[in-house]
Parts: C-alpha cells; sequence; structure tokens
C-alpha cells in the first residue's frame, strides 16, 4: 500500500480547504450556542437578532422549520450529495473535500433546523404508498439526540478525513459511501416506523461496508466478509421478527403494543429473541460482537471513528426503540410498576441486562491484553456498548421506574460518540505519523505531539469517568441504574454492581496504559523525527474536546433539556423522573468518593499487570467464538454445499428419466389414496 | 378503441414476422433489425393498450371464428393474462434489442434468420398459452414452446449445447407426453375440452369418476414439474440456460419457466377447482416440493463456478418461491407468487443480459476471475449488483417486496416453518451472490489498474439492461402499481 | 367372467398404458440416443392410442353425415382430429431430435449416452 501522503508537510499559507473549514468551525460553534441559547431561554431572543434587514433570514428560517418533508431533506440531502461530491472528486480533491464538509455543516443545520417542531412534539411526516407500505418518518426528542450526534460526529470526522485520507487510495470511493452511510443513519434514526427504519437499515449496512473493506488488502477483505455476512443474517432476523409482529399485530409503527401481544404466547418471546439477535449484531452485543474487532483496525480511521461512534448505536438504538415502543404497554392501560403488562418488558430487560453485562466484562477482558491500539479501541467499544446495553436491560426491566436506565443509556450513547471518535482521531493521526499500531512500540510522544497529547488524556479522563468530564454523569447514571434494578428487582443483580465496578476499573488500567505507553515515557529513536501535528486534525479533535468538557462541567444541561423531555414522551413514571432525574445532583459526594476507589483500583490492576505480564495472556484456542462456532457454521455450509455439488450433481444429471418415472409412481402412488 | 381482436392481432403479428424472416434473404444489417424492432413495438403497443382495455372494464372470453365454445378455441382474456402478456413483450422486447449486436458473437451468420425466426415463433407461443382457455390449444402452444426452447439452445454449434438441447428436447417430450395423457384422462371423463367448461362439470365427475382425475392429475403435475423446473425434475435447466446464448437464457430462465407455472396455476384452480385439489392434499405437496426447491436450488448455486450455470440453479430456487406462493392456496399466496413471477422476470433477465455483457467483451466465465471488472464495465456489474440485491432482498427492490408479500401470505396460510425456509434461502443466496459482487469491485485486477472506465458495449446492449435494472427499482419501490393488479385478478382465478 | 369383458373392453386403454409403460422402459435402461428416441415416439404413440380409443362408442357409424339415416349415434369425430395435430406434434419432435443426433454423432463420435458422458464425469462443473 503506497503511502503518499498529497498534502505538502509544511504550508506557508492555509489552502483553501483550512480557511473553509476554520470558517465553518467558528460558524458551528456559533450555532450550537445558539442551540443551547435557544433551548434554555426559549426563542424569545432570535427575533431581536433577526429584526430589521435581515428578517428575510428569520423569515427563511421559520419556512425551513416549518417545511414539513423537513425529515426526508435532511435524509437525502447525504444520499444525493454523496454521488455528486464523488463526481466532483474527479476534478478537485480539494473542492470535494470541502463540498463533503460543508454539505455535512447544512446537513447539521437542517437537523438543527428541526428542533422547534420537535419541541412540540409533532414532526412527522409520511410518504404513503412507497413500497407498499409507506415511508413514514418521525422525529420525537429520543431520535433528535442521535441525529445531533451523528451530525456532530460526521462534521468533525470529515474535518478530519480530509488529511487523513492522503494515506488511502480510492478516495472518492470512500466519500461517497461515507455520505450514504450519513443519509442511511439519519433516516433509520428518524424513521417512524419498523419497515422504513429496516429500508434505511439495510442501506447503512451494505454502504458501511464498502468502508470497512475500503483498503482491499487481505485482512480488510477478511473482515468486510464477516462484516456483511453477519450484518445480512442480523438483517435477515429483524425481517423475520418484522414479519411475525406485522402478522399478528396488523402494524409496524412504533406504538405501545404490550397490550396486544400478551395474548401472543410464545410467539412474542421469539419476537424479541429475532429482534435483539438482529440489533444486537449490529450493536456488537455478546456473543455476535466478533466482526467488530475485525472491522475496526482494517478500516481507515474515519471510517473506525464513525463506525465506534455511531453506527454501533444505532443497534442500540434499535433496541432501545423497541422496548420502548413494542413491548411497552400505553400510559393509559396500565396500573403501575407491577401490572402485568409489563412482562414481556420485564424478562427482555432481564437477558438484556445480563448480556450488556457480560458484554462489558469481556470487551474489557480481552481489550487489556490487546498491544493493537485500533484493536484495543474496538474492544473498548463493546465494553462501552455493553455500558449502554445494560442500561437499555434496566429501562425495560424496570418498566415503569426504568427513567433512570433510559437517561443513562442516551446519556451515555452521546458520551461514548464523542470520546470513541476522539480516541480513534487520536489514534489515526498518531498512526499518520509513524505509523505504528503497536503501542508498546511507541513512547514520549508527548514532545512531538503535544496538543494531541493534551485531546488523549481529555478523552481518557471521559471514558474513565473523571468527575469534570462526560463519562462521569453518564456512568454515575448507569451506576444507579443497576443499584435499582438490585432494589427494584432482582438479587442477583448485587453481583452486577460489583462487575460493574470492576469494568470501571479495568477501562482506568487500559487507559493509564495507553496513554503511558504512547505518550509518556522514552522515545524510540526512530519516532524522534516525526512530523508535529497537523492543522486541520487538531481543529476537528479539538472541537470534540471542548464537547466533552463543556458537557463534563455541565452535565445537568443535557439532561434537562434533551433527555428528561424524552423519557417523557414514553411511558415512565412522571413522579419517578421528577424524584430522581429532574435537577439531579451529579457531584454528590457518594459518587466522587466511588470514583476515587475505581482510579485507585485501575491503577493497581495496571502495576500488577505491568510487573506479572498479565497483558499478554493468550487465551485457549477453542474459548474464541469465531474459530469455535462462527467459522465452522460458515465453512460448513459452504463446503457442505459444494461437496453435496460435486457429489451429486453430475449423478442427478445422469439419472433424468429415472428421477420422473420414481416421481410419477410417486405421485400416482400418493394421489390414488384418495380414490 | 374495441380491443376485442387485439389478442389475435398481437400473436398474427408475431406469427407473421416469424415467418417473413426467413424469406428475407438478404444481409443482416440495419433494416432488418429496425423491422423486427418495429414489429415488436407495435405488438408491445397493442398489448398495452389491450391491457388497459381489460384493466378498466373488465375480462373476455374470445372465441376463435365464433364456433361454439365445446368445438371451436377459446381465449379468456382477464386482468392477469393481459399484464402478463405486457410483462412477456416487454422483457422480450429488451432482451431481442440486447441480443441484436450480442447474437453475432454467437452463432454463425447464417442462422440468425433461423434465430430470429424462432424467437418470434417462441413468443407467440408464450402468449398463445396464456391467453388460452382450451386444454388441447395449450397442449399444442407448449409443444411449439418446447421445440422452439430446444431451437434456440442448440444453434450455437458447440457440443455441450446440442447435448443439453438434446436432453431438454427428450425430457420435455415426455412431459408434453404425461401432459397429454393427463388431458387425455381429463377428457375421458368429462367430455370436454375448454377449461370452463371442464370446471362446471368436475364436481359431478368427481363423485363417479374419481381414480381418472386423480390420475389424470398425477400424470399432468409432474409433466408440467418437468418442464417448469420443480427440483428433482429441474435435471435440464442447468446445462439448457449455462450453454445457450446469452438472450436465449434470459428468454429461458426469465419467462418461459414462468409460462408453465402460470399453466400450472391455471390448471389447478381454474380447471379441477380448489375445492377438489385441496381435497386430496396436492397444494400441500406442491409447498413441500417448493421448499426443497428453494433451499437445493441454492446450495447447488453455491456449489458452482460459472457464472451462468450460477445463476440457472438461483432460477430453480426462485421458482421454488413462485410454487410456494401458489401452493398455499390462498388468495394472498396466489397475488405473491405472481407477483414473484414478474420481479423474477426482471431480476433474472438483468442477471442474464449483465452477464453476457461481460462475457462479451471480456471472453470471462469463471466467477474466480472475475476481479476488478467491476472498473471495466462498471454499468453491467452495476446492473448486475442492484439486481443480485434484489435477489438477497435488499428493500428498496422487487426482491425484497415479493419476500415480504410471500412472507405475510405464509402466515396467513397457517404455516409459519416456510418462514424460516425463504429467510434461510435468502440467507444461502447472499453466499453466492455477495462473493461476485465483492470481487468485481473490491479485488484489484491482476491485468490492468483499477480506474473506473465505461462498459466498451454497443448501446442497444447496454440500454436494455439498465431499463431492467430501473424497472426491478421501479417495482420494489412502489409495487403498489403491480399488486393492485394482481390483488384484482386473483379472485377470478380461485374462483 | 365379468373380469375378461371389463378387460376386453377396456384393452384399447390397457394396451395404451402397457404401450407407455414400454416406452418409459425403453428410454430408461437404453444409453443410445436413438433408441430413447424411439422409446420416446413409443411413448407417443400411446397417447394417440389412449386418445383416439375415447372417442369409439361400441356399434356407433363412422362420423360422416348420412341424412337418411337420421339421428343416430356418430363416433366422435373431435378426438382424431386433435390425434393428428397430436402426430404432427410427434413426427416434428422426432425430426429435430435425429437432425440434433446426427450432429452430437458429429462432434462426439459416438450416440451413446455412456461415451458421451464419460470423459464429462471427471471435469463436473469446471
Amino acid at each position: 500500500m503506497k503511502t503518499k501522503n498529497i498534502l505538502a508537510p509544511k504550508k506557508l499559507f492555509p489552502d483553501f480547504f483550512c480557511v473553509n473549514c476554520v470558517i465553518v468551525f467558528v460558524i458551528y460553534i456559533v450555532m450550537l450556542a445558539v442551540l443551547i441559547l435557544a433551548s434554555s431561554i426559549g426563542f424569545g431572543f432570535l427575533p431581536e437578532v433577526f429584526d430589521g434587514p435581515r428578517s428575510i433570514i428569520g423569515k427563511f428560517i421559520t419556512l425551513l422549520a416549518d417545511f414539513k418533508p423537513l425529515p426526508l431533506l435532511v435524509v437525502f440531502l447525504p444520499l444525493l450529495g454523496g454521488p455528486i461530491e464523488a463526481f466532483m472528486g474527479k476534478r478537485s480533491e480539494n473542492l470535494r473535500d470541502t463540498m463533503v464538509v460543508n454539505s455535512t455543516f447544512v446537513t447539521f443545520l437542517l437537523i438543527l433546523l428541526m428542533y422547534p417542531h420537535v419541541v412540540q412534539g409533532d414532526l412527522a411526516y409520511t410518504i404513503p404508498g412507497v413500497m407498499g407500505y409507506g415511508l413514514s418518518f418521525k422525529v420525537d426528542m429520543l431520535s433528535y439526540i442521535m441525529s445531533v450526534t451523528s451530525g456532530v460526529l460526521w462534521f468533525f470526522v470529515t474535518i478530519y478525513a480530509h488529511d487523513y485520507m492522503g494515506i488511502e487510495h480510492h478516495r472518492n470511493r470512500f466519500y461517497l459511501w461515507m455520505s450514504i452511510t450519513f443519509g442511511g443513519i439519519l433516516g433509520t434514526v428518524m424513521a417512524g416506523d419498523l419497515f422504513t427504519m429496516f429500508l434505511f437499515f439495510e442501506i447503512m449496512t451494505f454502504s458501511s461496508y464498502m468502508l470497512v473493506a475500503h483498503n482491499q488488502s487481505r485482512e480488510s477483505m477478511l473482515a468486510g466478509n464477516s462484516y456483511i455476512f453477519m450484518g445480512v443474517a442480523g438483517g435477515l432476523c429483524i425481517l423475520l421478527a418484522m414479519i411475525l409482529l406485522y402478522a399478528y399485530t396488523g402494524t409496524l409503527d412504533f406504538v405501545p403494543l404490550a397490550a396486544e401481544l400478551q395474548s401472543l404466547g410464545w410467539i412474542k418471546y421469539v419476537m424479541t429473541a429475532l429482534f435483539v439477535v438482529g440489533f444486537g449484531i449490529k450493536a456488537g452485543m455478546l456473543p455476535l460482537h466478533i466482526w467488530l474487532p475485525k472491522a475496526h483496525p482494517v478500516a481507515p480511521t474515519p471510517a473506525s471513528a464513525l463506525l465506534s461512534g455511531i453506527l454501533i448505536k444505532v443497534g442500540a438504538y434499535g433496541i432501545l426503540r423497541l422496548s420502548l415502543s413494542i413491548f411497552m404497554p400505553n400510559l393509559s392501560e396500565i396500573t403501575g410498576f407491577t401490572d402485568p403488562l409489563w412482562i414481556v418488558s420485564k424478562n427482555l430487560g432481564f437477558m438484556i441486562i445480563w448480556m450488556g453485562l457480560a458484554t462489558m466484562a469481556v470487551g474489557v477482558f480481552l481489550a487489556l491484553q490487546q498491544s493493537n491500539m485500533k484493536k484495543m479501541l474496538a474492544y473498548h467499544s463493546i465494553s462501552q456498548m455493553g455500558y449502554i446495553i445494560m442500561g437499555v436491560g434496566v429501562a425495560s426491566y424496570l418498566g415503569y421506574k426504568g427513567g433512570m436506565g433510559f437517561a443513562g443509556s442516551v446519556y451515555h450513547i452521546v458520551n461514548h460518540a464523542l470520546f470513541k471518535s476522539l480516541l480513534f482521531m487520536v489514534v489515526g493521526l498518531v498512526y499518520l505519523r509513524t505509523h505504528e499500531l503497536d503501542m508498546y512500540k511507541l513512547g514520549g510522544l508527548w514532545r512531538k505531539l503535544p496538543f494531541t497529547a493534551m485531546v488523549c488524556l481529555i478523552a481518557a479522563l471521559g471514558i474513565t469517568g473523571m468527575p469534570g468530564f462526560n463519562g462521569f454523569a453518564s456512568k454515575s447514571l448507569l451506576h444507579h441504574a443497576i443499584i435499582e434494578a438490585y432494589e427494584y428487582g432482582h438479587p442477583s443483580f448485587r453481583y452486577a454492581e460489583i462487575v460493574f465496578t470492576a469494568v470501571s476499573a479495568g477501562t482506568v488500567c487500559s487507559f493509564i496504559k495507553l496513554f503511558g505507553l504512547v505518550f509518556l515515557g522514552k522515545c524510540p529513536e526512530k519516532y524522534k523525527n516525526i512530523e508535529g501535528e497537523k492543522g486541520m486534525m487538531d481543529l476537528a479533535m479539538g472541537g470534540l474536546a471542548i464537547l466533552i468538557l463543556a458537557i463534563g462541567h455541565a452535565p445537568n444541561f443535557l439532561m434537562e433539556k434533551f433527555i428528561i423531555p424524552s423519557a417523557r414522551t414514553f411511558t415512565y413514571e412522571a413522579a419517578f423522573i421528577d424524584k430522581y432525574l429532574v435537577n439531579i445532583n451529579f457531584f454528590n459526594y457518594l459518587e466522587l468518593i466511588g470514583m476515587v476507589w475505581v482510579y485507585a483500583l485501575g491503577a493497581l490492576v495496571f502495576a500488577f499487570g505491568m510487573k506479572l505480564n498479565l497483558f499478554h495472556i493468550h487465551m485457549y484456542e477453542w474459548l474464541d467464538i469465531e474459530r469455535s462456532i462462527y467459522r465452522p457454521m460458515y465453512r460448513g455450509v459452504v463446503s457442505a454445499s459444494k461437496g453435496f455439488t460435486n457429489r451429486y450433481e453430475v449423478a442427478i444429471i445422469n439419472s433424468d428419466v429415472v428421477i420422473y418415472s420414481f416421481i410419477l409412481t410417486g405421485v400416482l402412488f400418493v394421489l390414488l389414496r384418495f380414490a | 378503441m374495441n380491443s376485442t381482436h387485439f389478442p389475435v392481432y398481437i400473436l398474427l403479428i408475431l406469427l407473421i414476422t416469424a415467418i417473413i424472416i426467413p424469406l428475407k434473404k438478404g444481409r443482416y444489417d440495419g433494416l432488418f433489425r429496425i423491422e423486427m424492432s418495429i414489429a415488436l413495438g407495435l405488438a408491445l403497443l397493442l398489448s398495452f393498450i389491450l391491457f388497459m382495455d381489460v384493466y378498466r372494464t373488465q375480462a373476455f372470453y374470445y372465441t376463435f371464428g365464433s364456433w361454439d365454445s365445446t368445438i371451436g378455441i377459446q381465449f379468456l382474456v382477464d386482468d392477469f393474462s393481459a399484464l402478463m402478456t405486457l410483462v412477456v413483450l416487454f422483457v422480450a422486447t429488451l432482451i431481442i434489442i440486447y441480443s441484436l449486436r450480442d447474437i453475432e458473437h454467437e452463432i454463425q451468420k447464417e442462422q440468425l434468420f433461423s434465430y430470429y425466426s424462432l424467437i418470434f415463433l417462441l413468443l407467440f407461443s408464450m402468449i398463445g398459452m396464456i391467453f388460452t382457455n382450451d386444454l388441447f390449444n395449450m397442449y399444442v402452444f407448449m409443444e411449439i414452446l418446447s421445440l422452439t426452447s430446444c431451437g434456440i439452445i442448440s444453434i450455437k454449434r458447440k457440443k455441450e449445447n446440442l447435448l443439453a438441447s438434446f436432453k431438454y428436447l427428450m425430457l420435455g417430450a415426455i412431459g408434453s407426453v404425461s401432459i397429454l395423457m393427463g388431458i387425455a384422462l381429463l377428457y375421458m371423463v368429462t367430455g370436454h375440452l375448454n377449461m370452463l367448461a371442464v370446471r362446471e362439470t368436475i364436481s359431478s365427475v368427481w363423485q363417479l369418476y374419481p381414480r381418472n382425475i386423480l390420475i389424470s392429475l398425477g400424470f399432468i403435475l409432474t409433466g408440467l414439474g418437468i418442464k417448469a423446473a420443480i427440483f428433482p425434475l429441474h435435471i435440464w435447466l442447468p446445462d439448457a440456460h449455462s450453454n445457450a446464448p446469452t438472450p436465449s437464457s434470459a428468454l429461458l430462465s426469465g419467462l418461459v419457466v414462468k409460462v408453465y407455472v402460470f399453466a400450472m396455476g391455471k390448471i389447478l384452480f381454474r380447471v379441477i377447482g380448489q375445492d377438489i385439489v385441496k381435497a386430496i392434499l396436492v397444494p400441500d405437496y406442491l409447498t413441500y416440493f417448493a421448499a426443497t426447491s428453494m433451499i437445493m436450488g441454492s446450495v447447488f448455486a453455491i456449489g458452482q463456478k460459472d457464472i451462468k450455470r450460477l445463476l440457472a440453479y438461483s432460477s430453480v430456487a426462485q421458482i421454488g418461491y413462485i410454487f410456494l406462493g401458489i401452493g398455499l392456496a390462498t388468495e394472498l399466496g396466489f397475488s405473491a407468487g405472481l407477483f414473484h413471477v414478474i420481479s423474477h422476470a426482471l431480476m433474472k433477465s438483468s442477471l442474464f443480459l449483465s452477464a453476457g455483457a461481460v462475457i462479451y467483451q471480456t471472453g470471462k466465465r469463471d466467477i474466480r476471475n472475475l476481479d476488478g471488472i467491476g472498473y471495466l464495465m462498471p454499468v453491467s456489474m452495476g446492473v448486475f449488483s442492484l439486481a443480485a440485491l434484489g435477489m438477497i432482498g435488499v428493500p428498496g427492490l422487487n426482491g425484497f417486496m415479493s419476500k415480504w408479500y410471500l412472507s405475510l401470505a405464509v402466515l396467513d396460510a397457517g404455516k409459519p416453518v416456510f418462514l424460516l425456509v425463504i429467510l434461510i434461502s435468502s440467507f444461502l443466496n447472499s453466499i453466492y451472490y455477495l462473493p461476485i459482487i465483492i470481487s468485481a469491485f473490491l479485488r484489484d485486477s491482476k491485468e490492468r489498474e483499477n480506474v473506473m472506465v465505461i462498459d466498451n458495449l454497443p448501446k442497444s446492449m447496454m440500454i436494455p439492461m439498465v431499463i431492467l435494472s430501473i424497472a426491478c427499482l421501479l417495482t420494489g419501490l412502489f409495487p403498489n402499481i403491480i399488486m393492485n393488479i394482481i390483488e384484482k385478478a386473483v379472485p377470478t382465478f380461485i374462483l | 367372467m365379468g373380469g375378461i369383458d371389463v378387460f376386453i373392453d377396456n384393452i384399447n386403454y390397457i394396451g395404451a398404458f402397457i404401450l407407455f409403460v414400454i416406452g418409459l422402459y425403453t428410454v430408461l435402461t437404453h444409453s443410445n440416443l436413438l433408441k430413447r428416441i424411439i422409446g420416446v415416439n413409443i411413448m407417443e404413440t400411446s397417447i394417440f392410442l389412449f386418445f383416439v380409443s375415447i372417442g369409439y362408442i361400441k356399434g356407433a357409424q363412422a362420423p360422416i353425415i348420412d341424412m337418411a339415416l337420421g339421428d343416430i349415434v356418430y363416433v366422435n369425430p373431435l378426438p382424431s382430429a386433435m390425434i393428428l395435430t397430436g402426430i404432427v406434434v410427434a413426427v416434428s419432435i422426432t425430426a429435430y431430435a435425429l437432425s440434433l443426433i446426427i450432429r452430437i454423432h458429429e462432434a462426439y463420435g459416438s450416440i451413446d449416452l455412456n461415451d458421451i458422458l464419460r470423459p464429462k464425469e471427471g471435469e463436473s462443473n469446471e
């Protein structure tokens, strides 16, 4: 693979792309500030700003915000922009990259514009008759959170990608499929019923496959194979569950259906299992996670950042959506926490909580064994997805009182998107400069890459849950959630809390390892003269770091303005939300002491690990699920088919008339029984 | 305009063109092609007008020469026959336009006239079979169809073609013989050959002579099973469809086999009627054979290395879907099966045409040699990928919609086991289609650099392929256009 | 003697079935292409016999209308008319198959199925 870098290392004048990015970045920060103000104090301040000669802008904005098919526009802008940008890329790379950044920015603006209607709760748009069932988009607060997160993420990643993609081939193809994936993700999260969601889910799977297999190296193709086949299998599971749901309840909308489902017997468990498996493959849930650690190292870093940042969240979002809508009863139908209509939700939640816990634990354990930085981050993604899945599980397990689990998982989705993509960007920059992914071979890079080291520290503190950074808020919410599961539910969850703490400690240990080995210590000879920071990549990383710090210092803002309103739209006990979630004090004494314990434990494990060389354990081969279950299954099918064909095909073809006589006599014999 | 006589006009145009072609002993040049295209276009136009007319008004019976139905031949022109004729002519026109350039590479110049004559006779017999309401008439058209379809395979003078065509002929003859025996037995007890007349008398006959009807049904089903390629009787299909020239494969796989399926549906439900058929459990057995077809067709396809043979086995699996729909014997099932007839015709034709384009330009047939071909021929591989994704069941394409309708029909009929079979077969489909698409676009070709260029194909080959894949996409996004028509037509079918 | 009577009355049909089975047996057991086609021909002939026998009514007049005889029973002419078509079809199939056999002989050098297919067994689907 040639690694020619198309950009000259030291430019005296910033080129067109950089100028464009800086401008867009500044406008972006301004728009975010506007959004923050708008959500805090309402829109009162807007007419003043847009009075006078700029009232045209005001009118235009209200016109656009009231535009009925706005969700459709948001989805199709990247879908159609992708081919246009790929076409532009043939003429000029800079032009194409600028167009990508700008179109992502415009899409983000459009997403922001949806806010007024989302708050009112009436942003829905249907196109009847398409595909027999009709497409429908419905943006409620939960979808809105997901779309804003993906918009934010995409924006920063496109700025980052411009510099990184210098070392990759087929750049046009990469941007084309990246835009289509963006459209697919937006469509999936903004879907108003299962059918639309499935359509965009499949589009997303196939277009992200092209991102994973982009390098066309042998490992990429193998990783891509496992990704696409598991993706197709997951899609088929979801399709089967959808068909069952439609046949038995007659609707695919996201409405509370627990009452109808109650009478169905064991079919509803088949449905839930299929949905969980289908979305779980995408979310990287154990034991369906095997594609993740293979796909992330081989994909180009911007793609890994997107994959970990938002794509796998869509899997968790799917499970969340289903447990919130289809398996939840209507507010009017239940009498409280112990209403029997919660049974399905309870069983579903129980299973999901334990799978989430298993995912967390296995993810962290395997992450500690890795030396490839990207693979380690991939396993951490699995582990953090375990947190989110566990939160989703609590939300459905506790049913009426599940507000805490819901809040925790949604908050963690947002946070993880931010810090995981930042971590991938850091690793990407290190790779760009040193061409080395093994963390044991690096060291002392803080001298050469000081800004990167700082943002890496910020992200690491975020993921481990240091108070003052965003991870703290979501992790403490999830911690509360699992304690509640123990209090209101099954006593076995006491051990769940222990697992939770242990996994957090493991995360701390792993990131001490990463930061220490890569940035601190002595710098090996061959990296003493690498080039320094890269302007635009630092801009992107800096933007994400700012967001992490902002959320970390004001965790209640996200709660009040976005998460709690979305929790209220579902069947959660309002009194519970008011008592425990509104104005929650994140920085209370107990939590802070708890974090100190976690950090101490993590540092201890790290010290032990390095001393006793515990980080290079090679597991037994038969424990590797992939080798013992998946690959034999796949190989079995293919080789059985090929063997069968080779042996029997010619024989069957040569014995044509014999078969005819057999069938004739058989058919006559069977039929004549009725004479 | 009164379109009562249009069925005959369409048949006459095709027949006369078929007869005139060998008389024009001129060169195979532009004028000839234009004349053929005009004839086809005229037939297509007439069928379109006929379809719109029947859709707006109602079905009608057309008797030839105004003879009474007991001794004359009658055509039943209803919604679905008109739709199917339209689809057949549409796809056939595109395939023939494609073949105008492609065929020069496959058969010798002297044979070209015979080839096109055979194709027009093929179309003539297919449309006749779709419209006919008379059993013996169906047999005659079936024989013409059988002979001409063997003809368009063996016209390419390679060794394997001759053998494949011979096998097809022999098995087809055995099949026709069985069908004729079945028709004879039916005639023996009912005294009518007109399908409706048979239907009217059959309930009384069933009490008197059940054995005759059962034996007759057995013979007819086996005979039609050979011709329509249900699983164990599909044997002739891989050799025949893979060795034939590309336009012939597309016609055979996409259209000819479907007509036989339609004939089986007609006989089971229009002649014998669903009361008797359900009482003797024929639909159930049909579904078992269909399920076996679906799985075994894909299993055999996974083991293939020649791309056309792979597509032929894939046809076997897809025909299993159609039989599943028909075998459910409910309205939903029948509509789903008929919808899949149309969507498979579109998809399989695009697949065969694009595979043929690849063979035309590069001569490569083995799927292991197709690395990087997506960059050399993006349009062909794009068409191939779109149709293959439809086969796998990606939403947005018509394959997904037919799987959706079929699954709902299966659940409606109360047989959820087949749901699993449908989905397993979709997954098996992906096992052999995805590697082709992946290696076409994502593997570096060993011979050239992966820079994208436009295919080096004549326009008359590219445009039909693109139109077919656009049709796949449109019917996938808006299946209501076709589904409404089918749902309107099905109740008259099942009667 | 009821059994023999039934047998003799329906001897046409029974004969047709026997011919059918003979034809099928020929196709099944011979590997020579020519013999297979003859087998198919025999099967077709059996069908013709069957069909024509359907139309026969015992003691009826040949189907040529004679006004002098008034209203009597005629043998059904319809099957015979149809069978003429059928015979034409059978002849054309046989002719086509025979020409194919000639070409196969030119291409492969033999018309025995075992000889033709044996070298192919080694290749299977390569």
